[in-house]
């Protein structure tokens, strides 16, 4: 490909590659791939073009179908897996009484973890509306936090997926890592840019969580409004393999799908969900119902991992 | 939800490191963001019209435009009409086009050390 040696030897001499060099790189290699598709195989250019997709949209396409399919209850992921694999709502309520009857106390995080495996299903992936309705009264039940997936006509791009770990947040100009709280091990420093929202108040920069609002079916459609929505949205984070629970504010956009992931979190949120070198992993995220602001950031203490002999899990 | 059938296949966080690192707003990082996407895209749907044969091709739009999603439906198709394992050939070819965007963003030297590394 030809560019211009100086200027980018130039630029990455700098230590931080000019963003006007990567738009210009990545539009290229953009054009380059797409050139190269429609040049072999035309007919498929056609065949996209008679079903009015367009390559560089089929995310928001997928985005349309299954946010239709869910909430019209036509749409199942694997139909046959959920309709076997997820018992009625009240046999899974029953059994989370039954549990914490037998075993009062130590119980909750156990009882949650079996009812999780009870929901979900086997690959992480997108949940149907009924499954998010059993998870929100588990979590009321064993959690104590009340959730929706959906709030106020809102949902997530995923309930159900993966977290990665992100850095800490700018507070202020001038913030860097010398003056910023840190966790005790593996912190994974300070983000080069800031938060979706510009520079994030220290009362929400500890307890962040990050979504993928940027596919959201309707995003550019609905602004202001879901931008203002989203802005510190508090989240309740429950990592599915040892039940950790974690109430964070939404302070940034992403990641990107093509990391893997769905959702970000914190080095704090991160440390408390799966311990130091905890760096990707299963969770379920859901809104949480607070219209009072009285549920707090931070972690919820409604069970002692150690004491149920759960392990942390590291990714 | 926005997922692709070839989601679970990606995993270009240095990429999304040196994008992190580059852009300076929220708007800017989504934009190159989607660049990547345009990118891995079309290479995807080459990666398999290479080997699916031609008369299926329109059929798999069909399926594509239907269930974008549906890694099982699609890999299954696909499976069924080459009698190969797609998925493992995208896999590889996905790895390939990430070190091609880093190449493109990198000096050389850092990009053949992060190689190094992260096909240990």
């Amino acid at each position: 490909m030809a560019h211009d040696p100086a200027r980018t030897s130039n630029l990455i001499s700098e230590g931080k590659i000019d963003s006007e060099f990567l738009r210009n790189k990545l539009k290229l290699k953009s054009s380059e791939a797409r050139q190269s598709l429609y040049k072999k195989y035309p007919h498929v250019e056609k065949f996209f073009a008679d079903k009015g997709l367009d390559l560089g949209k089929i995310r928001e396409h997928s985005a349309k179908i299954i946010t239709t399919g869910a909430l019209t209850g036509t749409l199942l992921f694997s139909p046959p897996m959920v309709a076997k694999n997820v018992p009625a709502l009240a046999n899974i309520i029953k059994n989370l009484s039954d549990f914490e009857g037998a075993q009062p106390g130590l119980a909750q995080q156990e009882a949650l973890l079996v009812s999780l495996r009870q929901v979900l299903p086997q690959k992480v992936g997108p949940l149907d509306r009924a499954q998010e309705k059993t998870l929100e009264q588990v979590f009321r039940e064993t959690i104590g936090v009340d959730t929706k997936a959906t709030l106020e006509g809102e949902h997530l791009n995923s309930t159900y997926g993966y977290i990665g770990a992100e850095q800490h947040l700018a507070r202020y100009p001038g913030d860097r890592m010398a003056v910023h709280p840190k966790t005790p091990q593996s912190d994974e420093g300070m983000a080069p840019g800031l938060g979706a929202w510009g520079y994030v108040p220290a009362d929400k920069e500890k307890w962040y969580a990050v979504v993928q609002t940027l596919y959201l079916p309707d995003w550019a459609k609905r602004q202001p409004y879901l931008r203002d929505w989203y802005k510190y949205r508090k989240v309740l984070i429950v990592n599915t393999i040892n039940g950790n629970a974690v109430v964070a504010d939404i302070a940034d956009a992403g990641p990107a799908a093509w990391t893997g992931k769905h959702f970000g979190g914190s080095p704090e949120v991160m440390n408390y969900l799966g311990g130091p070198r905890y760096i990707k992993g299963p969770v379920i995220v859901f809104f949480v119902d607070d219209p009072k602001n009285q549920v707090p950031l931070g972690p919820v203490d409604y069970n002692k991992v150690e004491a149920l002999g759960v392990k942390m899990t590291q990714a | 939800m926005s997922k692709l059938f070839f989601d679970h296949l990606l995993v270009l966080d240095e990429v999304e490191v040196e994008i992190k690192r580059s852009a300076s707003s929220r708007e800017e990082r989504e934009e190159l963001w989607g660049l990547v996407d345009d990118i891995v895209n079309p290479k995807v749907f080459e990666t398999i019209l290479n080997k699916l044969p031609r008369e299926h091709h329109e059929e798999f739009v069909e399926i594509f435009h239907k269930c974008p999603y549906d890694e099982e439906v699609i890999f299954g198709y696909l499976k069924a009409k080459t009698g190969q394992n797609l998925e493992e050939e995208l896999r590889k070819e996905l790895e390939g086009i990430g070190a091609d965007i880093l190449k493109e963003l990198r000096p050389q030297d850092e990009v053949t050390a992060e190689t190094k590394v992260s096909n240990k």
